[in-house]
């Protein structure tokens, strides 16, 4: 142990000076509620959604960041652009139309929360011997998806959830095939449903005026329902049964005046009685 | 029943205003009844006699008092101290929210620990354990009995106070060895060894540092040591014993457990060593020893070769060379009505004259708020005018302010130190007391009796 | 302590060691019988020896280690880490996701120095695509590389201090690891965990607020570092406890897998970016810094070195920085070739490596981590026993282990 090294020498004298000079120099430390630092714009920790100039929110729900996320925690809510599906699931803290909602639902405040209501519960037993007898096979989807929905009328979101349980394919997933196939309803067939047939002789009989007509009075496309969920436009099948007229059935039943006004006619008044009817 | 009820409505704070106010007023009305029948001034008399009568107890009661309460305030402005100078060596604020400039942090610091749980570990030897803090903190405080803070104000002035204050510092040792013993945890042990083995091995070129002194002084008592350096600077006891001090400075520091020669508590080796398994005002007396131990030694160190209490040069001798001579000596009541008249007329008039300037040239100060500023600034000039009469008048206040003044300096480079310089290792550290400190002392030592033999030879 | 005789010597066999009596309830012992020599040989005590846990919670363990070391008074007889207390099966979540998602679950395995982390998986997806990264990013991705590992040397030299007493040197070093950082935030968008690195390129482009905080910051960035180590660098305190001390020689580091800072030390100037040179290292020129006594002291001040010569190659990047895009163009469902890559960077710990098996689908099949680290801290065993306790965090904090990597 040399004399030099212990003994307080310059080194120590050294830093010493230079803690003393450093107790006068401007401090770094930013304090923080009167001073906020910038973030910076690429900062990714905001847990909030974008609106655009306009003021329409910027997300179009489009679960690429769900099926991107590396530990499967985005779920998704939102309705779609015809506000006649609504898909709600998940924490409502985290994403698309709910955030205020549930901020508002934190702080104790009652919520008019039309567009959420918690999933109804289903009887799995049926759809258990469905994912069973279809080996629990994600790539079976299809077949489970058309089994459930003859089982339980919809392929309603406990439905799903619990395939996705038990298949192991995400949520997101799912939802996108069962949106894809128009067969695949994923709500409660209601209402009145007008089916008309397509095929080259009823269409040769004036189906494509009626499915117009309908158009216009449903205010929707053929293959969907009216915006409140009234009515349905589908298609039909007249596996050849009617040479003389096109083929339109309402909730199955022929309809005998396939004349275009008339069934406009028939469509508005369904509507009009579906408004009146049970709503305050 | 209605007393029930409004009490549930009052806040904590109210319940304990309420119950006071009761009291207050409750004392006083006793107080008039008793002055009013003359039971009180008899029994006043009466204590005052007794006390008179033994004053020698009186004092050393009075003297315990003051230096148990003495300690607080020091452990708090030392913990401020650190807090925030270290901060500051570290470019960084320190606590800037809880008082003006953070100074109550220190103070909150202490309540909190107060509030914290206080549980004894499994298999901990409970008595040994419950009474080690409390050594620990005794043995400065102990301490602090014999130094001499003013001329006149110590606690006792024993003739060998200096041996009784190296005896009450080698105290700790036990009180640590008690805590690291009784809680039943290796770390704990590790660290109370290192902390007997550190204190006891740097007691020795302590106390073989300052005999060069005692040589030099002739006694041991601290308030004749202070007495001895009087004149101006250059007769401090620092320009005769340099290397004594150098030697102290050091072995007081490894005394105290401060950096660098801190591994008793050493934080990232293991994990605050004897005072692991302590928690909750427990642990708070250990640190409340360490910061009144680190006064302590800056205390002795400022006494003993920086002269204490006395002034660099003594102000009075200046002036009068000058031929400013300065008679403190008022009488206020020679003043007569006009005193009665100069504390009604006076402040009002001043707070008003000093409010003034603010509220002329600053636009935004409403009249109030430039009065309140006004107000705060005649009391800060009012005290400062005070406290300069004190200073002059007596020379208790000049000697206690230059002995604060001195000690936190010394402080202030104990609390440098810890800012800047890691720890060295047990091994290190006890070789450097036993190969360079100790060797060192007694050099000092042969040194300082040769020349005294010298110089009473070439004199007589 | 036991006071019966029968229990001096504690072997595991000893009955009386499973029943909790308060001498035994916190033993270091473990309560099962041992599963090795090594084990069985640790766990005997002799007389006078002492096995005590410098535990996972430990304010000097570089994250959750926990070293039983087995004393005799304050001198360290022998030394057992034990590992695991951060393991979060990296390894086999990446298995499950995809290749993109590799890069953000690899992320925080090293996460000082996070870039160098992602970075390797996806050199290793790209050699398995054949992708060709284009010439900017490989220089951004250089810049980032470099601007982390001064961070992260930074950070080094601070924390060596703190374990070894100093308060002041750590806050230094997180002034300077703080405007890097927020540099890198500005760039990134993130300060500790970047997710920056993409297969194929990187996230994003340079923007403007990054390159002048980066100018700010080469402005003084030497000589602010130099300054801040005056504290410690010829303190005699710290020369005195670093110095001399876990000394490795060359063999003994080549034989422990030694990389790094560690294995430069010893005088060996092996550097991945020239033994092995990936992206645009052969472009730039920058020097290996090594030193020839191989001890705590002569690693802290490689470390230095160090962060000059990455100083250095920042500024070369900036001034070749090519124009173009930052990415290739690729299919967002990646399914390379089956087969194996290996991809390995220097991080500022060492060789990091990736070997990455894919079966053709979109998920790795394996991703084998070597991490720096984990080679790094084994050395602990072997450099420790000697020394005193204190000097077990001076080595520990010497090798630069960040538990992240090691426990994956």
């Amino acid at each position: 142990m040399d004399f030099k090294t212990l003994v307080p020498g310059i080194g120590i004298l050294k830093g010493m000076a230079l803690t003393m000079r450093r107790m006068f120099q401007a401090k770094v430390t930013v304090q923080y509620p009167e001073v906020v630092q910038d973030i910076s714009p690429r900062h990714r920790g905001r847990l909030q959604l974008l609106y655009d100039e306009y003021g329409t929110l910027k997300c179009e729900t489009c679960f690429q960041c769900a099926a991107a996320c590396p530990i499967e925690c985005i779920d998704m809510g939102g309705v779609d652009t015809k506000s006649r599906f609504h898909v709600h699931w998940g924490p409502a803290e985290q994403y698309a139309e709910r955030r205020e909602e549930s901020a508002l639902r934190r702080s104790g405040r009652p919520v008019p929360d039309r567009t959420f209501d918690p999933f109804a519960a289903i009887d799995t037993a049926a759809l258990d011997r469905i994912l069973a007898e279809e080996d629990y096979d994600p790539r079976r989807m299809l077949t489970i998806l058309e089994r459930t929905q003859d089982a339980y009328g919809s392929l309603t979101v406990a439905a799903l959830k619990h395939i996705s349980h038990g298949t192991g394919a995400w949520y997101a997933e799912i939802y996108g095939t069962a949106s894809f196939y128009d067969h695949l309803r994923l709500e409660e067939a209601s209402g009145h449903v007008f089916a008309i047939c397509r095929c080259p002789a009823c269409t040769f009989r004036g189906a494509g005026r009626v499915v117009a007509a309908l158009e216009a009075a449903l205010s929707t496309r053929f293959g969907q329902a009216s915006p409140e969920g009234a009515v349905r436009l589908e298609s039909g099948a007249c596996h050849g049964a009617s040479p003389e007229r096109a083929l339109v059935t309402l909730d199955g039943e022929v309809v005998h005046d396939v004349a275009p006004d008339a069934v406009a006619r028939m469509a508005s008044q369904l509507r009009a009685a579906h408004a009146t009817a049970g709503r305050a | 029943m209605t007393l029930t009820r409004s009490w549930s409505r009052l806040t904590p704070a109210g319940k304990i205003v309420v119950p006071l106010l009761a009291i207050v007023v409750a004392l006083t009305v006793a107080l008039l009844l008793g002055m009013v029948t003359g039971i009180v001034p008899a029994i006043t008399g009466a204590v005052l006699d007794t006390l008179e009568a033994n004053v020698g107890i009186v004092r050393f009661v009075v003297a315990i008092l003051a230096v148990l309460l003495f300690t607080i305030p020091t452990a708090f402005i030392v913990g401020y101290l650190e807090l925030k100078a270290i901060a500051f060596m570290n470019l960084r604020l320190g606590p800037n929210r809880v008082g003006p400039w953070g100074t109550l942090a220190a103070a909150f610091h202490g309540f909190k620990i107060l509030a914290k749980e206080d549980f004894t570990p499994t298999g901990a030897d409970v008595p040994v354990f419950t009474l080690a803090p409390a050594v620990v903190f005794l043995a400065p405080v102990l301490a602090f009995l014999v130094l001499p803070f003013a001329p006149g104000l110590f606690g006792q002035d024993m003739n060998i106070a200096l041996l009784y204050f190296f005896a009450m510092g080698g105290l700790g040792v036990v009180g640590l060895m008690m805590a690291g013993w009784s809680s039943f945890n290796k770390y704990s042990l590790l660290g109370a060894l290192r902390a007997a083995a550190q204190i006891i091995s740097y007691e020795i070129p302590l106390t073989l540092s300052v005999v060069g002194l005692i040589l030099l002084a002739g006694t041991l008592s601290l308030n004749q040591i202070v007495l001895n350096q009087q004149g101006s600077f250059l007769d401090w006891y620092v320009w005769q014993q340099p290397l004594g001090f150098a030697i102290f400075f050091i072995a007081a520091t490894a005394e105290g457990n401060r950096t660098p020669f801190d591994l008793t508590e050493a934080d990232s080796e293991i994990v605050a060593g004897f005072a692991t398994e302590y928690s909750g005002m427990r642990f708070g007396f250990f640190y409340f020893a360490e910061y009144v131990n680190v006064f302590l030694l800056s205390a002795l160190t400022v006494v003993l070769y920086f002269g204490g209490w006395l002034a660099p040069i003594d102000i009075g001798a200046v002036l009068h060379q000058v031929g400013l001579t300065f008679d403190p000596a008022l009488d206020p009541g020679s003043l007569g009505l006009g005193l009665l008249l100069g504390i009604l007329i006076v402040p009002p008039l001043a707070i008003v004259a000093l409010a003034l300037p603010f509220w002329a040239f600053r636009s935004g100060l409403p009249f109030w708020k430039a009065l309140v500023v006004g107000f705060l600034l005649f009391n800060v000039i009012a005290a400062g005018a005070t406290l300069l009469w004190a200073v002059a008048s007596f020379e208790v206040v000049e000697g206690l302010l230059w002995f604060m003044a001195k000690t936190y300096v010394f402080v202030a480079i104990l609390v440098w130190m810890r800012a800047t310089l890691p720890r060295v290792r047990i091994d290190q550290l006890m070789g450097f007391a036993w190969k360079w400190l100790l060797p060192a002392a007694l050099v000092n030592l042969f040194v300082t009796a040769l020349a005294l033999i010298v110089i009473d030879a070439v004199k007589g | 302590m036991s006071t019966t005789p029968q229990a001096r010597v504690r072997s595991l066999d000893d009955p009386e060691l499973y029943v909790e009596t308060p001498a035994t309830i916190f033993d270091a012992i473990p309560p099962y019988p041992p599963r090795t020599e090594r084990e069985a040989e640790f766990y005997s005590v002799r007389e006078g020896e002492m096995l005590i846990n410098l535990g996972p919670q430990h304010p000097s363990t570089h994250g959750v280690l926990r070293v039983v070391l087995k004393i005799d008074g304050e001198r360290v007889v022998d030394l057992d880490p034990v590992l695991g207390y951060l393991h979060r099966g990296v390894e086999k979540i990446c298995e499950n996701s995809d290749w993109h998602m590799v890069v953000s679950h690899c992320d925080p395995l090293e996460y000082i120095a996070s870039m160098f982390s992602e970075l390797v998986p996806v050199m290793a997806a790209e050699k398995l695509l054949d992708v060709e990264v284009p010439r900017r990013a490989e220089y951004i991705r250089v810049l980032a590389c470099e601007l982390n590992r001064i961070s992260s040397h930074a950070l080094f030299m601070g924390w060596l201090a703190l374990d070894l007493g100093g308060l002041t040197p750590i806050l230094y070093g997180f002034i300077e690891r703080d405007e890097i950082v927020e540099m890198l935030a500005a760039l990134t968008g993130q300060k500790l965990l970047f997710n920056y690195m993409r297969i194929g390129g990187v996230n994003g482009d340079l923007n403007h607020e990054f390159m002048s905080r980066l100018g700010d910051w080469m402005g003084h960035a030497a000589q602010r570092i130099e300054d801040s180590q005056t504290l410690i660098n010829e303190n005699e305190i710290f020369v005195k406890r670093t110095r001399g001390l876990g000394v490795i020689d060359r063999e003994t580091a080549l034989r422990m897998c030694l990389s790094g800072p560690p294995l430069r030390a010893t005088g060996i100037p092996y550097d991945v970016r020239r033994a092995h040179p990936y992206g645009v290292y052969p472009e730039l020129e920058f020097e290996i810094p090594t030193r020839e006594e191989g001890d705590s002291y002569a690693r802290y001040q490689l470390h230095l070195d160090e962060i000059k010569q990455s100083i250095h190659i920042i500024d070369q990047v900036l001034h070749k920085l090519p124009d173009g895009p930052v990415m290739a163009k690729l299919p967002r469902l990646l399914r390379p070739r089956p087969g194996r890559a290996f991809a390995a960077i220097e991080s500022p710990r060492g060789q990091y490596a990736v070997y990455a098996m894919s079966d053709g689908t979109d998920q790795p099949f394996r991703l084998r981590i070597h991490d720096p680290s984990y080679f790094n801290l084994q050395s602990v065993g072997l450099l420790t026993p000697g020394h005193l306790i204190a000097d077990t965090m001076a080595i520990m904090a010497s090798l630069d282990p960040i538990m992240g990597g090691v426990d994956k």
